[in-house]
């Protein structure tokens, strides 16, 4: 084993406790003593990948181990990598400054597409070949875990193998697997073939890829009585069992989420039909409060952090939620610790926490309408009606608050231009609404900020066979919108379009695009998801030399094609999405879990094929409260 | 009205070594108020929606400098051992970072004027004397007006070489301020044939006008 000496290279850039390490709470243990050693490669900048929490919980679970010693790995910024390259210094680890190349596994977690090409590039910086079959016996076994793992097709000849779901339980397993097979003296493959055996584990080499003439896949088989047909993903049923870190790491730096965070929940009720957390985490799986409570307590104390924050995907629909927000904010105000409750529904209990947590500053309040007409909020079964938003918006405005943001979503299938001028109507009442009220001040303005993404089909949703609009069509209706916008209260600023075509490709991609994922690493793609470093361009020659047809991955599909993912089993259908598809094109809504179960298929992933949502005591109350308020 | 607190002044003598030296000032700022709330010591805190420990520190150092001399004042709000205060810090605070001293009472960083810093350069030059007898030494200098060409002779207090090192005793504070690493390039620029090559920065001392140590 080695260290890289970065002391004086360190000097010469900028935010140098991005590599410096040192930082409180991060595990310092003896190399010597531990039998396997894990590189935990977040593949984005240190500010982006501290602020991840599945990094710090994996973080936690495997430096619990006493023979493992994990340790944090993120891409190096431009000028980092500038004079690593030039000291011919290799991609090491945050504690240690170990080579990467020298750890037994290089696990990366996959949570946005735009990441692809960094992965390539650090494992270039790392030393380590890119195509798993380049890889020799002594190299680490790189793997793949996170949302983006779902479909792993795109990178499958890059990594070894891939972990479908959540990784707590799993990686305990992984390890445990790699010391028999050392024990044992296996060479390289014979591992591969012992985990293909766990649930949740992919090994693409296991599986031999056929395709049509017309491109799309014809079959995607086993190719060794170890790998499963399908693969499925893996869920931790009580959260109030697992382990959750009692100490994060304190960045010097400031990282993106800088603060205490707490899991409150897995799962959505909501379906909202382009939306892959929605699916992907299903079922629903709460934490008890006292719980969390602990978890914050321990937390706070052990960090010293003056920010504490809720993460979920919709906080209002936690089933105690009154009472957790009301002990947290004792603890809270007792600490002096500001408490920030992103994805609550603003209503009047909503609106007066929010009073409570922010008791001066009113800064900013986020909608997501996310589709401008109702029928289009009914075709992404987006439950929130017009006068839903007006009322909540203006509960804001009567109580101060004077910004509020919107955002949006276009080229969603089934839209239409009326749809798109729908969004700046829609905008213009809200700016409209501040003035309608007696109890707004006059002398001062609302600001009204509009945000518009283009809509990427993703896997696993009812929107996977949709068709994506390509650039022309996203800038036009842009362009259109932005036309559209009279009122002077209504600030419009959308994303680049050629990004999201390309993390549309990649979502809905196959094993065809490895090879232009190499090609764009070498025509220099790296860092693609800061527009300083994106470059279209590199893009479109990196598909032209590999001979890929763009337009392939962005084209609407149809029910009978196979798709790379199907093999994946995430307990939702896909018959259930297929069903959701149907009733998106007719504008018929879905009612929420607690409202109606639609069968979805997540249930049989849990104890008796029970799903928590007919189980859990608080849920079944919440269920007969909503009866009762008809 | 808020109810009027009385409040203990405190002051700290700390180091700052190893990889806490990459640790910029502004960062620097907030690690220690999350060590204070760690800590769990009754530190006063400012008014308004942001509350945030009232602490000052005397002059900020550089990225990539280490010290041994830093000062920093905080309020508590109940009266503590000094001992106390050094050893609770300390069990909480980052590796490279160091509570050396905990007094009562407030420093007299105020009055600070100079500061005395060893640079260990990867070569020394063979006599700074020409460099010292320059009418003015002009080199391009971050001032609060931006960037501008500035004579940095009469903030250079003394420069002396020895065992490889060199030590600088510098004017330091809000006024009159001058970094080693400023000389440094005015020297790499004025003395022929010189290159320093990389250089370590070490604050080993802050004094005050009279050249009296401020601790």
């Amino acid at each position: 084993m080695s260290t890289v000496n970065i002391d004086k290279i360190l000097k010469r850039v900028q935010k140098p406790t991005r590599y410096s390490g040192g930082e409180l709470n991060s595990v310092m243990k003896d190399p010597e003593g531990a039998d396997i050693r894990y590189a935990f490669v977040f593949p984005d900048t240190y500010e982006v990948g501290m602020s991840h929490l599945g990094m710090k919980i994996l973080y936690h679970v495997l430096n619990l181990r006493p023979d493992t010693y994990c340790e944090r790995v993120f891409a190096p910024w431009v000028d980092m990598e500038e004079e690593m390259r030039k000291e011919n210094i290799p991609l090491f680890s945050i504690e240690t400054r170990t080579p990467v190349r020298e750890f037994d596994f290089v696990g990366v977690t996959l949570q946005y597409e735009m990441c692809y090409t960094n992965v390539l590039n650090m494992l270039d910086l790392a030393g380590i070949p890119l195509l798993s079959k380049d890889r020799g016996e002594d190299a680490p076994f790189v793997n793949a875990g996170g949302p983006c793992a779902y479909n792993p097709e795109p990178l499958a000849e890059i990594f070894d193998f891939f972990t479908m779901g959540e990784g707590e339980e799993v990686i305990g397993e992984l390890m445990d697997a790699y010391k028999e097979w050392k024990a044992e003296g296996g060479r390289r493959i014979d591992y591969l073939k012992k985990i293909a055996k766990i649930e949740g584990i992919y090994v693409p080499c296991l599986y031999d890829v056929e395709y049509n003439g017309d491109g799309t896949l014809k079959s995607m088989t086993p190719n060794c009585p170890e790998a499963k047909p399908r693969v499925r993903k893996r869920i931790v049923e009580n959260l109030d069992e697992i382990v959750y870190p009692d100490k994060f790491i304190v960045p010097f730096m400031d990282i993106v989420h800088d603060r205490v965070s707490l899991e409150v929940f897995r799962g959505c009720i909501r379906g909202c039909r382009f939306c892959q957390a929605g699916m992907i985490y299903r079922p629903i799986r709460e934490k008890s409060p006292d719980r969390l409570v602990k978890d914050a307590e321990c937390l706070l104390s052990s960090t010293g952090y003056e920010e504490m924050s809720l993460s979920s995907l919709s906080t209002s629909d936690y089933t105690r939620f009154e009472e957790l927000a009301d002990r947290l904010l004792t603890l809270t105000e007792k600490e002096k610790v500001s408490l920030s409750l992103p994805s609550l529904r603003v209503d009047n209990f909503g609106l007066s926490l929010m009073e409570r947590v922010q008791k001066v500053r009113k800064s900013g309040l986020t909608f997501a309408p996310e589709a401008g007409s109702q029928r289009m909020r009914d075709v992404i079964n987006k439950n929130v009606t017009e006068e839903d938003l007006m009322r909540s918006v203006g509960l804001a405005f009567d109580g101060g608050w004077l910004t509020v943001k919107l955002y949006f979503m276009i080229g969603l299938p089934y839209e239409t231009d009326g749809d798109i001028a729908g969004i700046a109507r829609l905008a213009e009442k809200v700016a409209e609404r501040y003035y309608a009220s007696e109890k707004t001040n006059k002398r001062r303005a609302p600001s009204v900020n509009l945000s518009v993404a283009g809509f990427v089909p993703k896997p696993f949703t009812p929107f996977q066979w949709a068709g994506q609009n390509d650039m022309e069509t996203l800038r036009r209706k842009q362009q259109l919108l932005k036309g559209e916008i009279k009122n002077r209260h209504v600030k419009y600023s959308y994303h680049q379009s050629d990004v999201s075509v390309l993390e549309g490709i990649f979502a809905r991609g196959d094993r065809k695009l490895n090879a232009v994922l190499v090609r764009a690493f070498e025509l220099g793609c790296k860092l693609d998801g800061w527009s300083e470093c994106f470059d279209m361009e590199k893009w479109r020659r990196a598909f032209a030399d590999c001979g890929v047809d763009m337009d392939f991955y962005t084209r609407e599909r149809s029910y009978d094609e196979l798709f790379p993912w199907d093999f994946v089993d995430i307990g939702v259908t896909k018959d259930f999405m297929m069903r959701e598809n149907e009733r998106a094109k007719a504008a018929v809504t879905t009612p929420h879990c607690r409202l109606k179960c639609s069968g979805c298929g997540a249930a049989s992933l849990c104890a008796g094929g029970k799903c928590s949502v007919y189980t859990e005591e608080s849920s079944l109350k919440k269920i007969r409260e909503l009866k009762e308020n008809g | 009205m808020a109810e009027e607190k009385i409040l203990y002044d405190y002051y700290l003598i700390y180091e700052k070594t190893d990889n806490a030296k990459y640790i910029s000032h502004l960062d620097f700022v907030r690690t220690y108020n999350r060590t204070m709330r760690r800590a769990g010591l009754p530190v006063a805190f400012s008014e308004g929606f942001n509350p945030h420990p009232q602490l000052s520190f005397a002059l900020p150092l550089s990225v990539g400098y280490t010290s041994e001399c830093e000062l920093l004042e905080l309020k508590l709000t109940e009266e503590l051992p000094e001992a106390e205060i050094r050893d609770r810090l300390n069990a909480v605070i980052p590796d490279g970072i160091k509570i050396l001293e905990a007094h009562k009472g407030r420093s007299r960083m105020k009055k600070l004027r100079y500061a005395r810093y060893i640079v260990t350069p990867e070569i020394m030059p063979g006599s700074v004397d020409g460099f010292l007898n320059m009418n003015e030494i002009i080199i391009d200098k971050k001032t609060k007006s931006g960037i501008k060409d500035t004579d940095i002779r009469p903030d250079i207090r003394e420069i002396a070489l020895s065992d490889g090192k060199m030590e600088m005793i510098l004017c330091a504070g809000s006024d009159r301020n001058l970094k080693p690493d400023v000389v440094v390039r005015a020297m790499n620029r004025y003395i022929s044939g010189y290159d320093s090559g990389d250089c370590e920065y070490h604050r080993a001392a802050v004094y005050d006008d009279e050249m009296k140590i401020i601790n």
